[in-house]
């Protein structure tokens, strides 16, 4: 991918991700965003829409629903079907727990949407433990049924310490169920930051995922990998963070963040109750600053060109420095494992 | 009495594919794929503009008034184009 158009900016996002709200019917131990209860003040039906027609003007071209559980929301098939009349494409993460056969027929009349249903081990036992009794089944029954629908459908596992050795299992179990999987990374925010310590892989097995990854390219990660990303896979998706440069991310109540690990009032970037989408895009000091941001202690490391510093997220929820280089790139991980071992060695 | 059969072939014609999006920016086009999602940035300037590809039509029709080597590179992007998967031909 060619950089050089992108620094030098987009008049909107190609893709943004929508929590459209907080609800949520699980609370699983490493949910991004700690969804339980509806947001306070959630955007309503009427803004919802309006939002949508101001999407399509400024050329969105695609929009992420996430959550909390999407579904939970009763405007949410309303929400979509303004999408795809306005030709924007969607993808809906979902847990799945309310999915039935009149669902996806209804879903199915559309061919602008894919579906993520999030499941987290090959396991019942490991993917319970991280989302909830109960959920294995659930989650299934909707892979189920969404893999006899036309609808393109993954499964979506955040990958965990627990579930490092399942991944295999999990990409054998896609291709029973005739559906793709997707990996993404697990991020210390929200209830992911209480359990951080419990769930983030070890640098050896985020180390193994990288090689495995390199011998599956058919597996999609979005953008969650780049600080992983082998060369191999070097040209497959992006190879630097596309926050506020190619998306953003849109919360329950309206207001705009660079990305949805970065959901709190130091990176509000702007309420759409106050402000129209393109007024933020175009103008806010703290996108400004993403555009901007470059991550200088990375730039001697012979990986620098395929990660640029990787997730800004991620050293911001770990070390409090935006700028300060991903915690977990390949690099890093080789390194640790390298100084635990002279460690042991040297005692 | 039977009706007489169509012998002329329909001239093949290009098209945005579906799950694609193009857009315009400041340097050209933007194509959008969602089946990566994939991105192909088109330094046209403003010589093709994104509704170019809504409908169906030839792979030589061009917009008027062109010189021949800004022809001869849309031609070649359009053929770029067609391989990567961004725009299908029927």
């Amino acid at each position: 991918m060619s950089n050089r158009f992108v620094e030098q900016g987009l008049r909107s996002p190609v893709n943004l991700t929508w929590e459209v709200t907080l609800a949520c019917n699980l609370r699983c131990r490493h949910c991004l965003s700690s969804s339980a209860e509806p947001a306070v003040n959630e955007l309503t039906t009427a803004e919802a829409l309006a939002l949508v027609e101001e999407l399509h003007q400024e050329g969105v071209f695609q929009i992420n629903f996430g959550g909390g559980e999407p579904f939970m929301r009763p405007d949410f098939l309303q929400i979509i079907d303004a999408c795809h009349a306005r030709g924007i494409m969607t993808c809906i993460s979902t847990n799945g727990t309310l999915f039935t056969s009149e669902l996806v027929e209804r879903l199915s009349r559309t061919s602008m949407m894919a579906i993520q249903v999030s499941l987290d081990g090959a396991k019942k036992e490991t993917c319970e433990a991280i989302r909830g009794k109960g959920t294995y089944d659930t989650a299934l029954n909707a892979l189920e049924l969404l893999a006899q629908s036309p609808i393109p459908t993954s499964i979506n596992a955040v990958l965990t310490t627990d579930n490092a050795d399942e991944i295999q299992d999990l990409q054998h179990l896609a291709n029973q169920l005739g559906v793709t999987l997707r990996i993404s990374r697990f991020r210390p925010s929200g209830r992911g930051a209480d359990n951080w310590e419990a769930l983030r892989p070890t640098p050896s097995q985020l180390i193994d995922f990288s090689a495995w990854l390199s011998e599956n390219e058919n597996i999609r990660t979005g953008d969650s990998f780049f600080s992983l990303t082998s060369q191999e896979r070097q040209g497959l998706g992006l190879n630097l963070c596309g926050a506020a440069k190619l998306t953003c991310c849109v919360g329950p109540t309206g207001k705009v963040y660079p990305c949805a690990f970065l959901q709190s009032d130091r990176f509000e970037a702007g309420d759409l109750r106050e402000n129209s989408f393109k007024q933020i895009w175009d103008d806010s000091e703290i996108f400004e600053s993403f555009r901007g941001l470059r991550i200088h202690s990375c730039e001697d490391c012979q990986r620098f060109d395929q990660c640029h510093g990787g997730c800004p997220a991620v050293a911001y929820h770990l070390k409090d420095d935006i700028e300060g280089g991903d915690p977990e790139c390949l690099e890093r991980c080789v390194t640790s494992i390298a100084d635990a071992k002279a460690e042991v060695v040297a005692a | 009495m039977a009706s007489a059969g169509c012998t002329e072939m329909a001239a093949a014609g290009i098209t945005l594919h579906p799950a694609c999006r193009v857009r315009q920016e400041g340097f050209g086009l933007l194509f959008y794929d969602i089946r990566g999602p994939r991105l192909l940035f088109a330094e046209t300037g403003s010589l093709l503009a994104p509704d170019h590809f809504e409908s169906m039509r030839s792979k030589d029709d061009l917009p008027a008034g062109l010189t021949e080597q800004q022809t001869n590179v849309l031609q070649n992007f359009i053929v770029k184009l067609l391989e990567r998967g961004f725009l299908r031909e029927q």
